[in-house]
């Protein structure tokens, strides 16, 4: 988690403006350390919901969680192929419409954490067989 | 220092709000949004400097940094919170044990960085790699890091008795 935000963290900090002294379209370089960080996520992911599937599934913060992480990776991709991949953006200030993608990034990615810890927390059903 | 700590933590009604319905998550999300920033920022600054992403003026990513340490400020502020909230769970857990050590290495290491290998990185060119003093300093940070999340999750999973302390 650490990484897949992280890299984000940094991305779109450099989209709105920080450290402009580096190559915007050179932070792709570190989308592999985004790649593989999502694959780790994702089957810790699978494997804890595949241990506890009613305890997420019956609730509405997990799917808040799974929503603002698929609105942020469209972001990603969007942000891929847009300025990322556009040299003539390496130095000086990137769109106004790249900056409020970045903005909303960090938003969609702060809410999909804290959707992530709430959902330890905010649970009714810890396991279908307890309702029995 | 259990008592002095839950003391502290009524006094300045830390407790009543990490003991509110919606206290510990809302904390907890912070210290991860801070955790995500230390990494975002210095996980990167090391990758670079061990080789990844060359290119990137490694001066030019250290700019970033600075965000990173805000994070940490943050997880010191929000770690400091739990801890007084719930001592008994933390000083007796050796989660949070070795998670403190590591840090403590974490931090001699980043002085050992700054003293003797920023200088030279500092300057090094966009497609240079570090020396390798800044790739061991990078190595070292890396592993901390990774080492203090680890551990700051299994504090959850171990419920120490108050005996587990070594030094009471």
């Amino acid at each position: 988690m650490g990484f897949v935000v992280g890299v984000h963290v940094a991305t779109n900090l450099r989209i709105l403006g920080m450290a402009p002294g580096i190559p915007l379209s050179l932070m792709r370089r570190f989308s592999s350390v985004f790649w593989v960080s999502l694959v780790f996520v994702s089957l810790s992911g699978v494997l804890l919901l595949i241990a506890y599937p009613a305890k997420a599934l019956t609730n509405p913060v997990f799917y808040l969680k799974l929503s603002a992480i698929v609105m942020a990776l469209f972001i990603t991709r969007s942000l891929a192929k847009g300025v990322l991949q556009d040299p003539s953006y390496d130095v000086g200030p990137p769109p106004r419409q790249a900056r409020v993608l970045a903005t909303v990034s960090i938003f969609l990615w702060a809410g999909a954490v804290t959707s992530g810890r709430f959902l330890a927390y905010t649970y009714k059903i810890l396991m279908a067989s307890h309702q029995y | 220092m259990v008592e002095a700590l839950l003391d502290f933590s009524h006094w300045s009604r830390i407790y009543d709000f990490l003991n509110s319905s919606w206290g510990w998550p809302t904390i907890e999300s912070l210290h991860f949004i801070g955790l995500s920033l230390l990494i975002g920022t210095v996980g990167l600054f090391d990758l670079r400097m061990i080789g990844l992403a060359k290119g990137i003026p490694m001066s030019a990513l250290h700019r970033l940094v600075p965000w990173g340490i805000a994070g940490y400020g943050l997880n010191v502020l929000t770690g400091f919170m739990f801890v007084s909230t719930a001592p008994d769970q933390y000083l007796f857990n050796p989660a949070f044990q070795t998670k403190l050590a590591l840090m403590v290495i974490a931090g001699i290491n980043v002085l050992f960085f700054y003293r003797f290998q920023f200088d030279r990185v500092k300057r090094a060119g966009a497609k240079a790699s570090a020396q390798r003093g800044a790739k061991i300093a990078a190595a070292v940070s890396l592993t901390c890091w990774i080492g203090v999340i680890v551990c700051g999750r299994l504090i959850t999973y171990y419920r120490p008795p108050y005996y587990w302390c070594f030094w009471c």
